[in-house]
């Protein structure tokens, strides 16, 4: 395994730090979990506009090294750069302040409350003394919804009522309303049904289309190939591969997996 | 207000009911007030000393039942409303016949409340216990304090010499309305305005919705727990000193069994216990209905137990009522949205 390591090390080499090519770039990041070794050394770059894949399987440390990114955890060893400058993200904020968003399945929306006060949670537009303003909530939620192809009526409907691949794309134009930079997306087809997974994917192309970069977490090689321009394979918390959609395919993407090296 | 549109077009009332719980809730609160004016004799109901009566009791309960609705909004309880409410008005007792000053004293007593409501909050959110745990230790422990101090006898309070001060709590406007009805009305507005039109109101809502996800948005939800706490708090002690200036005489047993009562007419009102569902106009409605029974099943010269039985009956069946309707809100949800989406991608189709 360590030479399959360095030998993606050689080939990831020649990058300088502060990069203006990269949107983000992570290095040597390690973490432990009391005794789990959860991240060993692992380098990890988006450029801009990209749309980026993270595989691996469970335990791979996919989840872990994106809520480094996005201030969930903190790394024990490694820095961060974004857009060319060193940065610290010490919690979600600090990451959302740079333009760092993260959408979770189910987690990120409240059900029972409707979709325009979903989007604007925690950053409500308000007239004097904090009052809402709800004409405002209303008309540019419908706005952001329309501009990753998704067509609501009812900005005042509950989410709770939409479909999963709405309720996804409520989520992700949470993110664009804010002006992320990057979209950091947690498994985001994974409870959907065929249908709203393709309304899924034309969302992250519509995010591309105005910009933004897309990181993609999935175990399912199948979307994520359709869509990903690049891909990182990680397995035991070690990046084990950093290939491009043209050097690969759904058969050999899923052999590195399970085969935890690249063939 | 906007119409709720069925896909064919037509104004679906069936959604209209289940978008305005509070209209429902109005209508059973409506029903009630018929049913108890035909039955009473010589319609006693619409009396006007019942009417009256009505308004200025039951608006004592009604106000608490507001705080506590908005709490469960939150995604909280509190069984010890009955318990602060003792216990400020023995606050107040005490501070007025210390000889302090009645607006000093009033100042204290709503300090008071409102740090108990703080003190439970902060026990809830920074030990992560439920708050129905914390609040029925706060039930015991406010009430057990106030009748240890007060060794369960009755006290009297005077405020005459305050004209204005008795005026503002337990007057009447033209010698009509009562007063304490207007202040039910009043924090009515404020807290429905805080709730359903303020960005902390949002908050409220997100926090008892989905609190990681409220969280991830940067929501302080430990904040806007300990707010609603501190609101309740700060309620109970209002409707303390309304209630013992009134009556005038301090008594252990005040508030004695309101938890349960404004968890009730919070419930029948339209709240989820899980929280992040509910309205301040139909917990409105819900303490309408609570007190109305109260009040209609004496009227009625119906024992006072019943009232317990009828309560029991009301709960239950309507969260049965909200349950299905909550189930064929979903399906119907579902259907006119996928109706959308097809029309979405038909529209998107080349």
């Amino acid at each position: 395994m360590n030479g399959v390591k360095s030998e993606s090390q050689i080939s990831e080499k020649p990058f300088d730090q502060g990069n203006p090519d990269y949107l983000v770039q992570m290095l040597d990041i390690h973490k432990w979990f009391g005794k789990v070794y959860a991240l060993r050394g692992v380098d990890f770059q988006v450029r801009e506009n990209e749309i980026l894949g993270l595989v691996g399987d469970n335990g791979a440390g996919k989840s872990t090294l994106i809520k480094i990114l996005s201030g969930f955890h903190p790394a024990d060893r490694g820095e961060i750069h974004f857009e060319g400058r060193r940065v610290s993200i010490h919690n979600p904020k600090d990451a959302k302040r740079l333009g760092i968003e993260t959408v979770y399945q189910e987690q990120a929306l409240a059900p029972h409350v409707s979709i325009s006060r979903n989007i604007f949670m925690g950053r409500e537009p308000t007239r004097a003394l904090g009052f809402l303003d709800k004409k405002r909530m209303d008309a540019e939620s419908l706005d952001t919804l329309s501009k990753i192809g998704l067509r609501l009526s009812d900005p005042e409907a509950v989410v709770e009522a939409l479909s999963g691949g709405q309720r996804q794309g409520v989520a992700i134009a949470r993110v664009l309303y804010f002006k992320a930079k990057l979209v950091i997306l947690d498994e985001p087809t994974i409870a959907l049904s065929v249908k709203e997974s393709r309304q899924v994917m034309e969302f992250i192309k519509q995010l591309k289309a105005g910009g933004i970069s897309v990181v993609f977490i999935t175990h399912n090689i199948y979307h994520v190939h359709q869509i990903a321009e690049r891909f990182v394979i990680l397995a035991h918390g070690e990046k084990i591969g950093d290939i491009r959609k043209e050097d690969t395919s759904v058969d050999h993407l899923s052999e590195i997996i399970t085969s935890e090296r690249v063939s | 207000m906007d119409t709720v549109k069925n896909a064919k077009g037509g104004v679906d009332f069936l959604g209209y009911f289940m978008r305005f719980r509070s209209l429902s809730v109005f209508f059973v609160f409506l029903l009630l007030c018929i049913a108890f004016t035909v039955r009473s004799p010589e319609y006693r109901f619409i009396s006007r000393d019942n009417i009256e009566v009505f308004l200025a009791l039951g608006a004592e309960f009604n106000i608490v039942a507001l705080a506590v609705g908005m709490l469960m909004i939150c995604g909280e309880f509190d069984l010890s409303v009955g318990s602060i409410l003792v216990f400020c008005s023995f606050v107040f007792l005490g501070l007025f016949d210390a000889g302090v000053g009645v607006f000093l004293a009033v100042f204290l007593t709503l300090g008071v409340g409102t740090l108990i409501g703080l003190l439970h909050g902060l026990i809830t959110v920074k030990t992560g216990i439920p708050s129905f745990i914390t609040t029925l230790g706060g039930m015991l422990f406010w009430r057990g304090l106030t009748l240890f101090w007060s060794q369960g006898f009755q006290r009297p309070l005077d405020t005459s010499q305050y004209p204005l001060f008795n005026e503002s709590l337990t007057g009447s406007i033209a010698g009509l309305i009562p007063i304490q009805s207007v202040w039910f009305l009043g924090i009515a507005l404020v807290l429905g305005f805080l709730i359903h039109s303020h960005k902390f109101g949002n908050w409220v809502f997100a926090t008892g919705d989905n609190k990681q996800a409220a969280k991830a948005m940067g929501i302080n939800t430990d904040v806007i727990k300990m707010s609603c706490f501190a609101i309740v708090g700060l309620i109970c002690s209002f409707v303390a000193i309304m209630q013992i200036v009134r009556v005038g005489v301090f008594s252990s047993r005040a508030g004695d069994g309101w938890e349960l009562k404004a968890i009730a007419a919070s419930v029948v009102g339209g709240t989820a216990l899980t929280g992040g569902t509910g309205s301040i106009a139909g917990v409105f409605w819900g303490a309408l209905i609570i007190s109305v029974i109260e009040n209609g099943l004496v009227v009625l010269r119906i024992p006072y137990y019943w009232t317990f039985v009828i309560f029991g009956v009301v709960i239950i069946s309507s969260v049965i009522i909200s349950y299905l309707t909550e189930q064929r809100r979903l399906t119907m949800g579902a259907e006119r949205d996928q109706g959308a989406s097809e029309l979405n991608s038909n529209n998107r189709s080349p």
